[in-house]
């Protein structure tokens, strides 16, 4: 049996086949193992893109802690960054005395995040109640201050004389922060 | 001499099937390309994304581990700030207390508080009203007291009071209560 085909459906045949070839060997070689790649890529950036929502729902939490430890401790924060300014500080408080002196301000202790200065104070008072006051307005003033040991009274007259400590603290958070200089304090 | 009354057809390698041919697989090789291209670009733009996240990801921790500091800091600000008002109160209160364990009787001329003891001068009209009504008290506070007087010119007795409270007991005592 003869079979009988033309030289045109030979041609036909060839480029049939010539497509197919390519068409199939470029869709598994690169079509398909591209897809695959798309697929993994898509999932693993919907994956990272679920935690960093996720992080950035912690981020949001800390912040509003953050902010709301601000709005409750905004004084003593403040105060904490105040630099003591001694003639201020007399100025608020001479009310409690008859005289207050403040000696210079040295520096006692200064871990990595309070330094800690130390004042002398000496004072005339014409009543005990008048200490007590003042260690009420102490806690209220502009300055993390806590009056130390030891405290001296002393009658003179109708008087008392009283001598004592006082401990200035500061926050070492900023290291650009003045700290005080000697040339800030009064005599 | 001619063979045929009719005009020969031009032929053309480009018959009606070739021509079908191409036009199907030129659709369908565009089809292919232009979904390759896509790809291509969907994964040139997770790639770029997911940098994008990297970058935003790590910025946000390092937002976070700062204001973790700040709160750590502030809280113990906080805490710096509540001990010294803390002890500022109990330092009033100590003080108050003191002026109010000396009886009427007796006159204070100084009192030196320390931080583990007290040291008070004073004048007392006689030995007893100091024993019962002064050093009484000033005992079941102190650990030590010592007491010494020497006589003033109006006939009442000079005394000098020293108390201290024993650290080392201090601690044991703070231990105990810690536990």
């Amino acid at each position: 049996m003869k079979i009988n085909i033309s030289r045109q459906h030979i041609y036909l045949l060839s480029i049939l086949t010539f497509f197919l070839i390519f068409v199939l060997l470029f869709s598994f070689a690169l079509l398909i193992p591209k897809g695959k790649e798309y697929r993994e890529n898509r999932i693993e950036f919907k994956k990272e893109a679920k935690e960093l929502r996720k992080y950035q729902n912690f981020h949001n939490e800390v912040e509003e802690k953050l902010k709301k430890l601000q709005g409750e401790n905004r004084r003593v924060m403040t105060a904490f960054d105040a630099t003591f300014d001694p003639y201020r500080f007399q100025k608020q408080h001479r009310n409690y005395f008859s005289t207050l002196t403040i000696s210079e301000l040295s520096e006692v202790s200064d871990d990595d995040e309070f330094i800690a200065y130390e004042v002398n104070t000496t004072s005339e008072i014409s009543s005990p109640k008048s200490f007590y006051e003042f260690l009420d307005a102490v806690n209220k003033s502009d300055w993390i201050i806590s009056v130390e040991f030891p405290i001296n009274f002393k009658r003179e007259g109708e008087m008392i004389k009283s001598s004592f400590t006082m401990k200035v603290f500061y926050a070492d958070n900023d290291s650009n922060r003045t700290k005080p200089s000697v040339n800030e304090v009064a005599e | 001499m001619k063979y045929s009354y009719i005009t020969p057809r031009p032929k053309s390698a480009f018959t009606a099937e070739i021509q079908l041919l191409v036009t199907f697989f030129s659709i369908t090789l565009g089809m292919l390309f232009i979904t390759y291209f896509f790809l291509l670009f969907k994964d040139y733009t997770f790639l770029s994304d997911m940098d994008e996240l990297a970058v935003v990801q790590s910025e946000l921790s390092v937002n976070i581990k700062e204001m973790k500091e700040q709160i750590t800091f502030i809280e113990k600000e906080n805490l710096l700030a509540q001990k010294v008002y803390t002890q500022n109160t109990v330092l009033k209160d100590s003080i108050a207390n003191l002026f109010d364990l000396v009886p009427q009787r007796i006159t204070l001329s100084e009192a030196k508080l320390l931080e583990n003891g007290l040291v008070l001068y004073g004048v007392t009209p006689n030995k007893d009203i100091y024993n019962f009504m002064l050093q009484a008290p000033l005992r079941s506070i102190f650990h030590r007291t010592y007491s010494s007087f020497y006589p003033a010119q109006n006939g009442w007795l000079r005394f000098v009071s020293t108390n201290y409270i024993d650290e080392e007991i201090n601690l044991s005592q703070e231990i105990e209560s810690e536990n």
